[in-house]
């Protein structure tokens, strides 16, 4: 430490925001400590300070809800019909008739592969013994998906012609979005009232705004010189849109038109959790408690099937206009009829076949004896990863270190050895001129003293709010500090940081374990041919089966749903790490070479950097994904506003379901807020 | 090689065209001009307040039949102007009139009679319906006028024969070549048989061969049809090719107006010099422009046999040995002026440096 390297003592004009926000953050923390014990209100928000939010809204909701209860049930009523149809339809009709019209589809939209694809999918539904269950699901998804449809088509349109809403109906389908699939839930069954109309109602809800927004992406991607030489035709508006400007968006909206179908199917699925209805959510969910795996894992392979086909069907309609010969599908559709027809006697009805039964008892055996066999080196490593781990970051390592885990006990003489240590080490990396990361160290020795579950409010509040002021300015500083005000003083502040340590963790361990599978797909073709089919494969799944294997193997439990996060949100990170290194433009990557780079070199400093954006969009989805997430595992036992808002549902307690799920859906929108705005700062800074 | 108009009602008259982007365009736009005397002080002062005057106060008069073409340098407001012709965008102020009827003042449902039977328009990037075949495309304005579906196929067939299209009616146009795409822009643009006819950069996006033959054939099937073209182009060969008049757009405004020998031998600043430097100018000026018709015949002791539509080139190289002025004639073997060599000499390099 020469006086080269010490900053100058007139740096503090220079300081650059990221170390003023550090430097900030380590005044209140250190404030923070020194009060410890002496200022309670400090480190914990006084009960007195709490608002009664979640009364206010249960009795603003309950006296709205009374009032158009009436008009409501009316729907209600008039829902019931059609689902009943599309249900007797579903399920009556002989299945070699749907399986036939299913893979005359597959034909006509994809050729052979799909058409494989349709049989052996619905093959093995059939196979399972979960037709009529799977039927009824489906029923749900095909009254649901049009209303989604139709209203997503007619928000989108009308963002699209009225400038003026534009902003308020995006905001709005944001806000949709973030908001916890489970929330939804709530306020319908105390509208509705138990059954499967709830199902419906929220998979509509749910499945609307990735329609409306395809739909307003595609219209408004529709070239400007397509829409002029409508116009210049001499179209009116009405007929410009019908002949010319949806037709002319139609992959995107029929892009929409998957996504929709893929988001109805997830949202019905979960709706199980109402319960009332047989379908294949139920099934899970009802051998998933009585931890009859075998079966549990069946049913979730039969969610999954539907889901590949449904949506590798309606992908390839979206994004490829070149159809099969239809003469095909119609023999295979005549087919099937005779042999429904012929057969009519003879085949066994759906409900009677169970081929997979022994496959299910063998599986439920196999898996007894693995656990039983690796019993306990899963326990050790569901073990080390919980006390060495999760708890230490949950409460601290001054509330996780114990005789009987870690083999002594936490000291305060440890907490100063620590805070010095982070100090000590934060100072002198500080002098190499990094004094943001210097300043940010002891901050982390902070945190993990503590616990994120234990952090005192005002630094939270102020550390939050120095990471927005550097990513996204006052502005973003204001707003995120005055919606992390709304969930203190509604009284959930504990539960929320919870969530947000239980989330944290999983997208730390997503960020580092996605971005090296990115980086080896990046750099490996081999690796990426195996990965890649399995990033589609959890990107097409339903949230709920996630939590089958993990349950299979690690029982109830936190460290269950952490896993469960992670295999739904590290796929993200993996796509958009590679993504970002694989598409450098070729002229830098030309220029690196002829500067004589090697292979690490290039990686390092002109791959990298240039993915930068990309990888902090990934890790956005990442996060967006594991909050989505962390609401479903509240199913397998974890604490926190999941927890909350499960719970919410099992008592209609709409007040507590809706804010609880609104500040689910804060944290989210801070979190994407922020990320964002480092992302747009890294592509400024690289002039994209 | 202008012809006096017939009828003297101009086929398309622009007065005083405005078109600025930005907020509060109308407003700021009366009061700059209010406070200041002269059009290029209001657009600076608008371009202080963070406007974008792409259009400034421009004005000009298209015959019937005439080939007008607009030419400049991209952002020099060429595209927004035609888009004011046809209002496709909101002109801020001025008054656009086509055969005498004001467009700017025309009721929704006017404009949309005006375009489907009137106005066509041919776009740079094509603006090709991608879900409709190339004879669907071509029939779309027939549609909108309400003709039957036979009626549509058999005119539309009928169009694409005329741009040489014949037997690709029914494929879409991701399946055909730049090329094939902007003949069916054309065939759309004529299906209605519109009087007035806009191009907006036509052959901009095409390789020079194709562009060449397209314009060739462009010219042919104008000296059939005879419309009135609004012509956009940033390409000065282009522009001195089709013309009869050629505006020059700098920056919003128009610099210079007139015909291509008018551009090329006398451009009014260096700023259209600089354009038709590279230009052979002897091969697009003709005798017509550098003729005397005023006072008494001089001697003219030679007769090379010089006519009034020859080139510059072509009338030099036919008196290379004459040194006194010799006449020139009309198309009809009349006399109709006279010139001197040296000064044919001289148009050709009058502006070299």
């Amino acid at each position: 430490m020469t006086d080269q390297t010490a900053p100058p003592a007139t740096a503090l004009p220079y300081l650059t925001p990221g170390t003023r926000a550090a430097l900030a953050s380590l005044l209140v923390a250190a404030i923070c400590l020194a009060l410890e014990g002496r200022a309670d209100w400090l480190w914990e928000w006084p009960d007195a300070w709490t608002l009664p939010v979640t009364d206010w809204i249960s009795q603003g909701l309950g006296w709205l809800f009374d009032l158009i209860r009436p008009v409501v049930r009316v729907i209600s009523t008039l829902l019931r019909y059609p689902m009943d149809w599309v249900n007797v339809a579903l399920v009556q009709t002989p299945w070699p008739l749907i399986i036939g019209a299913t893979v005359a589809l597959g034909w006509y939209a994809g050729g052979l592969s799909l058409a494989l694809l349709s049989a052996i999918g619905l093959g093995f539904v059939l196979a399972s013994g979960y037709w009529v269950e799977g039927m009824n699901t489906l029923a749900l998804v095909f009254v649901s998906v049009p209303l989604a449809l139709i209203l997503g088509l007619f928000i989108g349109i009308w963002a699209n012609e009225s400038p003026r809403a534009r902003p308020w109906i995006e905001a709005t389908l944001d806000l949709m979005q973030t908001v916890p699939t489970f929330a939804y839930l709530t306020p319908l069954l105390l509208l509705f009232g138990f059954g499967p109309v709830v199902g419906l109602i929220a998979s509509a809800i749910y499945a609307a705004p990735p329609m409306a927004r395809n739909t307003l992406l595609g219209l408004q991607r529709v070239e400007a010189e397509v829409k002029e030489a409508g116009i210049m035709a001499g179209a009116t508006r009405r007929q410009q849109l019908a002949l010319v400007e949806i037709p002319a968006a139609s992959t995107q909206i029929m892009i929409g038109v998957n996504q929709s179908l893929m988001a109805a199917l997830s949202m019905v699925i979960i709706a199980a959790v109402i319960g009332g209805f047989d379908d294949i959510g139920w099934e899970v969910l009802l051998t998933m408690r009585q931890a009859n795996f075998g079966q549990s894992f069946l049913a979730g392979l039969v969610i999954v099937a539907f889901a590949i086909i449904i949506d590798r069907i309606s992908a390839r309609m979206a994004t490829n206009r070149d159809r099969h010969d239809l003469r095909i599908s119609w023999i295979i559709l005549a087919a099937s009829a005779a042999l429904a027809v012929y057969a009519w006697a003879a085949l066994p009805a759906a409900s009677d076949i169970a081929l997979l039964a022994p496959t299910v008892e063998a599986v439920d055996g196999a898996l007894t004896q693995f656990t039983r066999a690796t019993g306990a080196t899963l326990d050790s490593i569901k073990n080390t990863a919980m006390f060495y781990g999760l708890l230490p970051l949950r409460i601290g390592l001054d509330g996780a270190v114990l005789p009987f885990t870690w083999g002594f006990s936490w000291t305060a003489t440890m907490s100063w050895v620590l805070l010095g240590g982070g100090a000590a080490l934060g100072l002198a990396v500080a002098l190499t001129g990094r004094v943001a990361f210097g300043a940010s160290l002891p901050v982390m020795a902070v945190v993990l003293e503590t616990g994120v579950a234990d952090l005192p409010w005002p630094f939270v509040l102020f550390g939050v709010g120095a990471v927005a002021w550097v990513a996204g300015g006052w502005k973003l500083t204001r707003l995120a500090l005055v919606l992390l005000a709304l969930i203190l003083v509604s009284g959930l502040w504990e539960r929320a940081l919870l969530s947000l340590y239980l989330c944290g963790a999983a997208v730390i361990a997503c960020a580092v374990l996605g971005g090296l599978l990115g980086l080896l797909s990046a750099v490996s073709n081999i690796a990426w041919a195996i990965i890649r089919p399995i990033c589609d494969m959890l990107q097409t799944i339903p949230l709920f089966v996630f939590l089958i294997p993990v349950l299979m193997f690690f029982q109830i439990g936190e460290f269950s749903a952490f896993l469960a996060i992670i295999l739904y949100a590290i796929v993200p990170m993996i796509r958009y790490t590679r993504h970002g290194l694989v598409t450098t433009p070729p002229e830098l990557l030309e220029a690196a070479v002829a500067a004589g780079a090697t292979k690490t070199q290039i990686m390092r400093d002109v791959r990298a950097p240039f993915a930068a954006p990309t990888i902090l969009l990934g890790l956005n989805q990442t996060i967006l994904y594991a909050f989505a997430m962390l609401v479903i595992t509240a199913l397998i036992g974890t604490t926190g506003l999941g927890q909350s808002i499960y719970l919410a549902l099992g008592q209609a307690d709409v007040g507590l379901g809706i804010a609880a799920g609104a500040a689910m859906a804060i944290l989210a929108l801070i979190s994407d807020r922020i990320v964002q705005g480092f992302a747009e700062e890294r592509r400024r800074a690289l002039g994209l | 090689m202008t012809t006096p108009d017939a009828n003297g009602t101009p086929a398309i008259a622009v007065e005083g065209l405005w078109q600025v982007f930005g907020n509060d365009a109308r407003a700021r736009l009366k009061e700059a001009r209010g406070r200041t005397g002269s059009a290029p002080e209001a657009a600076e002062e608008l371009k202080q307040q963070g406007l974008i005057p792409a259009v400034q106060d421009a004005g000009f008069e298209v015959r019937e039949g005439e080939l007008f073409v607009i030419m400049g340098l991209s952002g020099s407001g060429k595209s927004t102007m035609v888009r004011c012709i046809s209002r496709l965008v909101e002109p801020t102020a001025g008054s656009v009139l086509i055969d005498g009827e004001d467009i700017l003042a025309a009721s929704p449902k006017r404009l949309i009679e005006l375009r489907r039977r009137k106005l066509g328009m041919v776009f740079q990037h094509f603006g090709l319906f991608p879900h409709m075949t190339v004879a669907e495309n071509v029939a779309f304005p027939l549609k909108m006028l309400g003709k039957s579906r036979a009626e549509r196929r058999a005119r539309a067939f009928e169009v694409l024969d005329m741009v040489g299209l014949d037997g690709r009616e029914d494929s879409y146009p991701r399946q055909l070549s730049g090329g094939q795409k902007q003949r069916v822009g054309i065939a759309r643009s004529l299906a209605v048989n519109p009087d007035i006819w806009f191009l907006d950069e036509p052959f901009s996006a095409l390789d020079p061969l194709i562009r060449r033959q397209l314009q060739d054939e462009f010219l042919k099937i104008q000296s059939g049809l005879r419309k009135t073209i609004v012509f956009i182009t940033h390409d000065i060969t282009e522009a001195l090719k089709l013309a009869d008049r050629i505006a020059i757009m700098r920056d919003g405004r128009i610099v210079q107006i007139g015909t291509p020998a008018e551009i090329v031998l006398k451009p009014v600043d260096n700023y259209v010099r600089e354009f038709s430097k590279d230009v052979a100018r002897g091969r697009h000026a003709c005798l017509d422009s550098v003729i005397q018709t005023e006072g008494p015949l001089p001697e003219m002791p030679d007769d090379p046999k010089l006519r009034i539509d020859m080139t510059l080139d072509d009338a030099l190289a036919a008196c290379m040995s004459c040194y006194e002025n010799v006449p020139v004639y009309d198309r009809d073997g009349k006399m109709a002026g006279y010139v001197h060599p040296k000064e044919l000499a001289d148009a050709l390099t009058v502006d070299s440096e």
